[in-house]
């Protein structure tokens, strides 16, 4: 499969500042790729070295097998771009602004009308079209933000932070938005800060922390990096327990009535740990399992929590 | 040159609508402000300096009032707006389009050209209504133009070199303006001492105002011709600086 998006060892200084060091990935066509990582870490001075706005220091970005430089009438039509930081025009409503940026992109407004009208549709903005944005919600800035990332039909579309201050319900019809965009066919590139965000859309994660790529995969191959599921069995009160002897070949702790068994595949040890206990005469309470999360992954990576 | 004509003609009309979105501010106050210069200058003064080069005072400062209005006009107009969309984060969504740096700054220049002509040519009826003479109205026209232009490009470079409005005002309260005022508007270089006279062959306003007298007026101070060759040159040095200015990113790239 071709790549998308191709950056071979970008690095980028804001004076003494390194924001990216030597990075180097491929976003293939048609993934749905999320680039993980903290404020700060870089993830916004690559996506806005992929669109042209920032010049990298060094390195080499292709789009559709294209430099960005050379060929950048083509890459940049191919790129549609939700910023994190909301543009707030004072002068025209929100439809003026989808047929500008159509027309910046080539695209005549007979041509437009169309596409604009439905992505209209599908943001909840039409009953708002001839607002202005100042006279928009938070949650409406956002969703017109992706319908101007649309509006010349993109075929890779980058996110950043598409759902920072945003509120749940909202966070959620974009994801479902986001879920049919991908099936569609375009390639998706998400940076986001929110673990489950991309754990739930992504289907290849690259986790960035000051400014280098340094661990990437699918969310299973990530998680499967670290093992730290385990079993958590709540013991009934007051009795004596035999763990010592029952459960020799296994990693565990016990403390409070509360016994937790680490276990690299706790699915198919829960049943046999069950069986072993029961005929302990151990009386059980409750049973949890603790499967191991993007967030341990990252932990485990950086040593930081992804909100630090 | 220009590749993305349909990108050229949307960013000229946005940066056309929005001037005329805020008419109020854009057209209305050029037209009461040199109502007033007519009224104090021309009127008041007129007991003082009855006349310069044989033309009644009141009429002889009218070419300059218009050119006034379209400098500050074409100025403002390419400034503001980058400057605008700098501050209110618009400027890098436009970057990220398939409009290369020419096709940028030829836009939002042909936006403030069509503000500064719109100003002048309101002014110029004034003017004529006002009893000016319009000896040569397509050169007239033409000059407003020429000059809306260069003044326009030159606020497309102080836009992107400004980073507040402060900034912004400072160079057109204590360049443009100092110029305008100096570029004898009110006045023939010819009253000045022969020093203040060279000085001021070195201001380009200078030009666009005695061109303006001679299409006008009939009043060639300096030769018509040799204003307007200058004025063609200014016009090709600020336009390119403004592309060459706008393509290597200063203060509008990360």
């Amino acid at each position: 499969m071709n790549n998308a998006i191709e950056i071979i060892n970008l690095h980028k200084k804001y004076g003494q500042l390194e924001a990216v060091k030597n990075l180097t990935l491929n976003i293939k066509v048609g993934e749905f790729y999320g680039m993980l990582g903290p404020n700060g870490a870089g993830k916004s001075t690559t996506i806005n070295s992929i669109t042209g706005y920032v010049k990298p220091t060094s390195g080499q970005i292709n789009v559709l097998s294209q430099d960005i430089e050379k060929e950048f009438r083509f890459t940049r039509s191919k790129i549609g771009i939700a910023q994190q930081e909301i543009s707030n025009d004072w002068f025209f409503p929100i439809e003026d602004l989808l047929f500008f940026q159509a027309g910046f992109y080539g695209i005549n407004k007979m041509s437009a009308t169309k596409n604009i009208k439905n992505l209209l549709a599908q943001m909840g903005l039409e009953q708002h079209k001839r607002k202005k944005m100042r006279a928009l919600s938070g949650g409406m800035k956002r969703r017109f933000q992706i319908a101007k990332a649309l509006v010349h039909d993109p075929e890779i579309l980058i996110l950043d932070e598409p759902t920072a201050g945003v509120d749940v319900e909202l966070r959620h019809e974009l994801w479902d938005f986001l879920r049919l965009l991908h099936q569609s066919g375009k390639t998706v590139l998400l940076t986001t800060h929110y673990i489950d965000e991309a754990e739930l859309l992504c289907s290849k994660v690259g986790i960035i922390n000051d400014g280098r790529l340094i661990k990437e995969g699918t969310v299973a191959d990530l998680k499967s990096t670290i093992n730290k599921s385990s079993i958590v069995i709540k013991i009934r009160e007051g009795q004596a327990h035999p763990f010592n002897q029952i459960l020799k070949d296994y990693d565990w702790t016990y403390n409070k009535e509360e016994l937790i068994i680490s276990s690299e595949s706790p699915n198919s040890d829960l049943p046999k740990l069950i069986n072993t206990i029961s005929t302990s005469d151990v009386k059980i309470d409750d049973i949890q399992l603790s499967k191991t999360s993007l967030e341990d992954v990252f932990l485990k990576l950086t040593g930081k929590k992804i909100d630090d | 040159m220009i590749k993305n004509w349909t990108g050229f003609f949307t960013l000229s009309g946005r940066e056309i609508k929005r001037f005329f979105s805020v008419w109020k501010q854009t057209v209305v106050p050029g037209v009461v402000t040199t109502l007033l210069y007519i009224f104090i200058f021309g009127v008041a003064l007129e007991n003082r300096i009855s006349t310069i080069s044989d033309i009644p005072y009141k009429i002889y400062i009218l070419p300059g009032l218009i050119m006034m209005n379209v400098i500050t006009n074409s100025v403002a107009n390419s400034a503001s707006s980058l400057l605008q969309m700098k501050l209110l984060q618009t400027l890098p969504e436009l970057m990220i389009t398939p409009l290369s740096s020419t096709e940028m700054s030829l836009s939002f220049i042909v936006g403030g050209t069509v503000r500064g002509t719109v100003n002048g040519i309101l002014i110029l009826l004034i003017c004529v209504l006002s009893g000016m003479p319009l000896e040569n109205p397509l050169l007239t026209v033409g000059l407003i133009v020429m000059v809306s232009w260069i003044f326009s490009a030159l606020g497309l470079i102080i836009g992107q070199v400004a980073d507040s409005w402060d900034q912004l005002a400072v160079i057109q309260n204590f360049i443009i303006t100092p110029l305008s005022f100096l570029g004898g508007i009110f006045y023939s270089i010819q009253m000045l001492p022969d020093w203040a006279s060279k000085i001021s062959l070195l201001n380009p306003i200078y030009y666009s105002i005695n061109s303006l007298r001679a299409a006008t007026i009939g009043v060639e101070e300096f030769s018509l011709i040799g204003s307007i060759i200058i004025i063609i040159v200014c016009n090709v040095f600020l336009s390119s600086v403004a592309i060459i200015l706008m393509n290597t990113g200063y203060r509008i790239r990360s």
